[in-house]
């Protein structure tokens, strides 16, 4: 298809759609009015019902726990394809040298990278742990601390470069590490079950609205998804830059080979 | 609508495009890198810290890094496997 052609088609399509999105963006509401029935009822009911003041965490993991679990699902399926996908055509190799890409210079790290790198790291780790561990009463969560305590590990990897930091993460135990965080959700909701409760009912003691200790079955939910989102980004930063590192065959000289 | 929000927005109108139209991959990637920045900012500006936080790392660290890397991998010369 010309490009003409494509363009034109194009403008006969917005010109088609342009009244029907004119008539839904008109129905809109209000720029940042509120008006969501579901957020002010959840904001009444959450602090007597759950003693919790992060009403995100209520939803996430009390009131919809279920779609959490499908989304927690999601995120280990999509790590665990990332990694079949990568390892897959690049094999078990353990060659733990970084590749040098032809004609680029390699720049030694300078000291005040490695130094702030390796302060910035510690200060990540922490704030991704405190996240997690606050995610009932703070906003922020599992998730975010997550992916946190994911962007420290990854500072790590700018303060020592590719080996050290290579020898420094296993994969075997981000194995563990997500896997662990899988099953913990899982069994936190089906543990009611045998007590002939619905699945993910909250039964256990709820602590003080705005205590670090509320919501009961949150607070192992919420440690849940943060151990297995952690360890899942973590995973998949190690399986993207193992495609950076040299392969077996660039160990030798490259005039050795010719 | 504070100023405030009506400034990030349009910048995050400005920054969205700016992604689609540079052709270059690197700087496609400096773009996708600010673009996601901006929108974090917005998020918060919005009041949703919650989707800040995780747009933050996964927008501004995670999402590039994985880019990066594909670059590299492609410019790493893996012809003689």
């Amino acid at each position: 298809m010309s490009p003409g052609l494509r363009s034109l088609l194009l403008l006969l399509a917005l010109a088609l759609l342009a009244p029907f999105a004119w008539h839904v963006a008109k129905a809109l509401p209000q720029f940042g009015s509120p008006t969501a029935a579901y957020g002010a009822t959840v904001n009444a009911l959450g602090p007597p019902l759950r003693h919790v003041s992060n009403m995100v965490a209520a939803v996430n993991f009390d009131f919809r726990a279920l779609d959490t679990l499908g989304e927690e699902s999601m995120l280990f399926c999509a790590v665990t394809g990332a990694v079949v996908l990568l390892r897959g055509t690049r094999g078990e190799g353990t060659n733990r040298r970084a590749g040098l890409i032809p004609g680029r210079a390699v720049l030694a790290r300078s000291d005040a990278q490695v130094l702030l790198c390796r302060i910035a790291c510690t200060l990540t780790m922490l704030f991704g742990l405190y996240m997690v561990l606050h995610g009932t009463v703070t906003p922020g969560g599992g998730f975010q601390g997550g992916v946190i305590i994911a962007s420290a590990v990854l500072l790590l990897y700018l303060a020592e470069g590719y080996g050290p930091w290579r020898r420094l993460i296993r994969s075997p135990l981000l194995d563990v590490l997500e896997s662990l965080g899988v099953l913990l959700f899982v069994g936190a909701g089906a543990a009611p079950l045998l007590s002939g409760h619905a699945a993910m009912s909250n039964l256990m003691p709820l602590g003080h609205f705005r205590d670090l200790f509320s919501g009961g079955v949150m607070l192992v939910t919420n440690f849940a998804v943060g151990l297995a989102v952690a360890a899942g980004f973590v995973m998949l930063l190690l399986e993207f830059l193992e495609e950076t590192r040299a392969l077996q065959s660039d160990s030798l000289p490259d005039e050795a080979q010719r | 609508m504070k100023a405030l929000t009506a400034a990030l927005l349009l910048l995050v109108a400005v920054a969205g495009p700016s992604v689609v139209l540079s052709r270059d991959p690197r700087r496609q990637l400096f773009a996708l890198t600010a673009f996601g920045a901006l929108l974090a900012a917005l998020f918060e500006v919005l009041q949703a810290p919650d989707v800040a936080l995780s747009e933050l790392v996964v927008g501004t660290a995670v999402t590039p890094l994985l880019f990066a890397v594909a670059l590299t991998s492609i410019a790493l010369d893996r012809r003689r496997r």
